[in-house]
This record gives structure tokens, sequence and C-alpha cells, in this order.
């Protein structure tokens, strides 16, 4: 299963894209700062909030099991050593509650990712960072969601064809090259073709966006967010 | 009801062919992220995400190698799914494989600059197959030494630690994508390029 958006009308999905961000980056501040297992806690009700108010659950985090080998494997590694007395539960501990870390952030991530729908997401970019750099990332953006799907289907496609050529034979350098051929040729192919079809539309870098704008809850968000900072600039002090 | 009238600021043929392909490498790379082999030395399989960056250094250069591997990122903080096993997110930018990620955009800029020694591109099939590796070499420094020191400070591990974690079962594994890199190059099989 991955990890998208959910069209739906929860407390997240009402906020503007560029408060959720905040409170993302904030929430990373908070945790960086704060590690002891207390302000963990603290912070694991907060990441859990952030995913209640997107309608998300705990099935959203199954998205990052690549993720969880190594968060696992740290501590463990963190606690070993080559001579007595073979493994320190302190160093073990402090890793572990690094790897827990890690995870409350893969939890708020998660809910925005829930909770945002790419257009709002282009948007709120465009109009943070300005100029053609903005403008640049917005396009560019787009259009890595629009022709994702299409090259991996590509890709699979190259792949089977591989396969029933009898390719499953061949050495695993081979079939990286023959795939990576065909998905670099068919992404190739593919930009040369939108390129001069943006060219003929009349590509523009300042194209309508949706808009956005802030409301009540977001004025409360945006102070959940500073707080989050607040919080974070107090362990630097 | 009012009219309003704004003046279009056009986006420039080449500029917009040179923002399609950033656009269809950095989702080249994220569909190399659901392609998976095993990996020689151990159970953890391996992703081609890091050819993608090689060929981003090759074929695109110094300049937009690292436009496309930027907007990668971003459209992965965004919510598309990109990253190792299809997961997204900004968690992913500041959590464990946080050295990895960032380094991608910087090494797609060595192994251009190496390839095409400057800004001007040229052919990388008359590159020397020396140059290609050595390019590629420093390529995986940049990922790995980024990708250990993101372990290290995310998750307080020791130096050798964050090897043993995050390098020593993959590392292998490069040099096959490096191989392959070269077989690519070589073949003169990108016809678009």
């Amino acid at each position: 299963m991955t990890l998208a958006y959910v069209p739906g009308d929860s407390l997240a999905h009402r906020l503007d894209p560029r408060t959720k961000l905040l409170v993302q980056i904030g929430f990373a501040a908070a945790a960086y700062a704060h590690t002891t297992p207390r302000e963990l806690a603290a912070l694991t009700l907060l990441a859990g909030g952030c995913l209640w108010a997107a309608d998300g659950d705990l099935a959203d985090l199954w998205t990052y099991r690549v993720a969880f080998p190594v968060l696992l494997l740290a501590p463990l590694v963190a606690g070993a050593t080559i001579e007595s007395p073979w493994f320190r539960l302190d160093r073990a501990a402090e890793t572990a509650l690094a790897s827990y870390r890690v995870l409350l952030l893969l939890v708020v991530a998660a809910a925005y990712v829930r909770s945002t729908p790419i257009r709002d997401s282009r948007a709120a970019l465009q109009r943070t960072v300005p100029g053609r750099a903005g403008a640049f990332l917005g396009a560019g953006v787009a259009l890595v969601f629009r022709f994702l799907p299409l090259l991996r289907r590509d890709l699979l496609a190259a792949r089977e064809a591989v396969c029933a050529r009898g390719g499953g034979q061949l050495p695993a350098r081979e079939r990286m090259r023959l795939i990576a051929i065909a998905g670099t040729n068919r992404a190739f192919g593919r930009a040369d073709r939108l390129g001069t079809a943006l060219a003929a539309r009349c590509f523009a870098w300042n194209p309508t966006l949706p808009r956005l704008s802030f409301g009540p809850a977001d004025y409360l968000a945006l102070a959940l967010g500073a707080g989050l900072f607040a919080v974070a600039a107090t362990a630097a002090l | 009801m009012s009219t309003r009238t704004e003046s279009v600021d056009l986006v420039g043929d080449e500029a917009a062919t040179n923002l399609a392909r950033a656009a269809l490498f950095a989702a080249l790379v994220g569909a190399f992220a659901y392609v998976t082999f095993p990996n020689p030395v151990s159970p953890v399989s391996v992703t081609l995400q890091v050819l993608g960056v090689f060929l981003a250094g090759i074929y695109l250069g110094p300049v937009w190698g690292p436009a496309a591997l930027s907007l990668y990122l971003v459209a992965g903080a965004l919510g598309a799914p990109v990253f190792e096993g299809g997961s997204a997110g900004v968690g992913q930018l500041v959590g464990q494989s946080a050295g990895y990620l960032w380094s991608y955009p910087l090494a797609a800029s060595v192994v251009g600059a190496v390839v095409h020694r400057g800004t001007t591109l040229r052919d990388p099939a008359s590159v020397g197959v020396a140059t290609l590796v050595a390019a590629m070499v420093l390529g995986i420094v940049a990922v790995y030494a980024l990708g250990v020191a993101g372990l290290m400070l995310v998750l307080s591990l020791g130096p050798i630690e964050a090897v043993t974690v995050g390098a020593v079962a993959f590392l292998p594994a490069e040099a096959l994508k490096v191989a392959a890199a070269v077989g690519i190059v070589r073949s003169d099989a990108i016809t678009a390029a």
C-alpha cells in the first residue's frame, strides 16, 4: 500500500498547506532538540494528534516499512561492543530514542501527505519560493506527480520483456543495463514530446494557481508551529 | 463582472525542454526506487536510484542533473511516492535516510562536472571509460559520505556503527551500478540524448 492523498473533510484537510509544512518543520526541530523519554512521549501525543486530525491511522505507516529494519538494527549495532561488556545498554537506549524520534517524524509527514492534494502543495511551493525558481519547482513537481506512474509502467514493461526473453539468466549488471536503457529512452522520449507540447501551448512562468488562504484554524496551527520552534530554541539556550 | 488581464511571461522553447527533461528524470529516479535487484552480499535488496543519479549527471550535466534531483527531493517531500519503497513526505528528508537523499543533487553535479568538464555538455559516448568510472566513484563517495554522516547525526551512531548499518551491505552493489552505467553510455543506446 502506498501512502497518498485521500480526499476528505478532516481538520488537516481544511488547513492551508503552508501551515502544515511549518508545523512539520517545527516538529522536526523540536524532536531533534528534545530527546528525553518524557519529551518524546509529549511529541508522540502531538504526532498522533496530527495523524488523527488527518483521518489517518497506523496502517499509513506501512509505506515506511523499508525504513524499519534500519531503525531496529541501529540500537543493536550502537550497543554492541567488541570487548567486555559486549553490549552497552546506555548507548543502545540513546540510539533507540533517536530511532523512535525518526518514527515520529514519519508519522507527522504521513499526516501531511494524506491530507494535501498536489495542486495545493504546488501552489504553496510556488507562493513561498519567489520568482522563476518557484515556478520551476512548482511546474516540475506537478510533472513528477503526473509522469511517475507512466515511467513506473514503462519500467515494469521493460522488466517483463527482459524476463520473457530469458533475461533471468543474465547477470544482474546486464539486467540493470537493459532496464535502465529502456527507462531512460522512454523518459527522454516523453520529455522531448512534453517540451514541444509545453512550448506550443504557451507554457508560462506565471500560471494561474488555485487560491490559498489562511482560515481561523490555520492561525491556531501556525501558533502551534511557532510554539514548536520556540520549544526547540529553548533547548539551544 | 470585472475582467482581469495579466501579461503572460512565456517560457522559452529550450527552457521548456530542459524543464521537461529535469522533471522526467526526477520521475525516472522515483520509478527506479521500485525496481529491486537481489544484493550479492546481503539479504537487503538494492534499488536503482543511485544509477538514476549517475545517469542524471551524465546525460543532463552538472546544472540540470542536480536540478532534476532537487525536483525529486521536493516532489517526494510533498507526497510523490518516489523515495525508497514508494514512501514520501518531509519525514524522509529529516529522518535516517536524510544524508543519502540530500547527497543526490551533489552527487549528480559531481558526476556531471567530471564527465563534461564544465557546464557545456559533450557527447557522453565520447568520454573515456576511466573518466566515467572516476566520475561515478566520486559520486558514490559523495552519496556514502553524506549518507553515513546523516546516520551518525540522526541516529546518534559512531562512525564505525554508521558504516556498519548504512554502507557495508550496499557498497558492493554500487559496483554493479557503475558497470551498468558504463555499459549504457558506451553502447550508445540512449537515442534521445
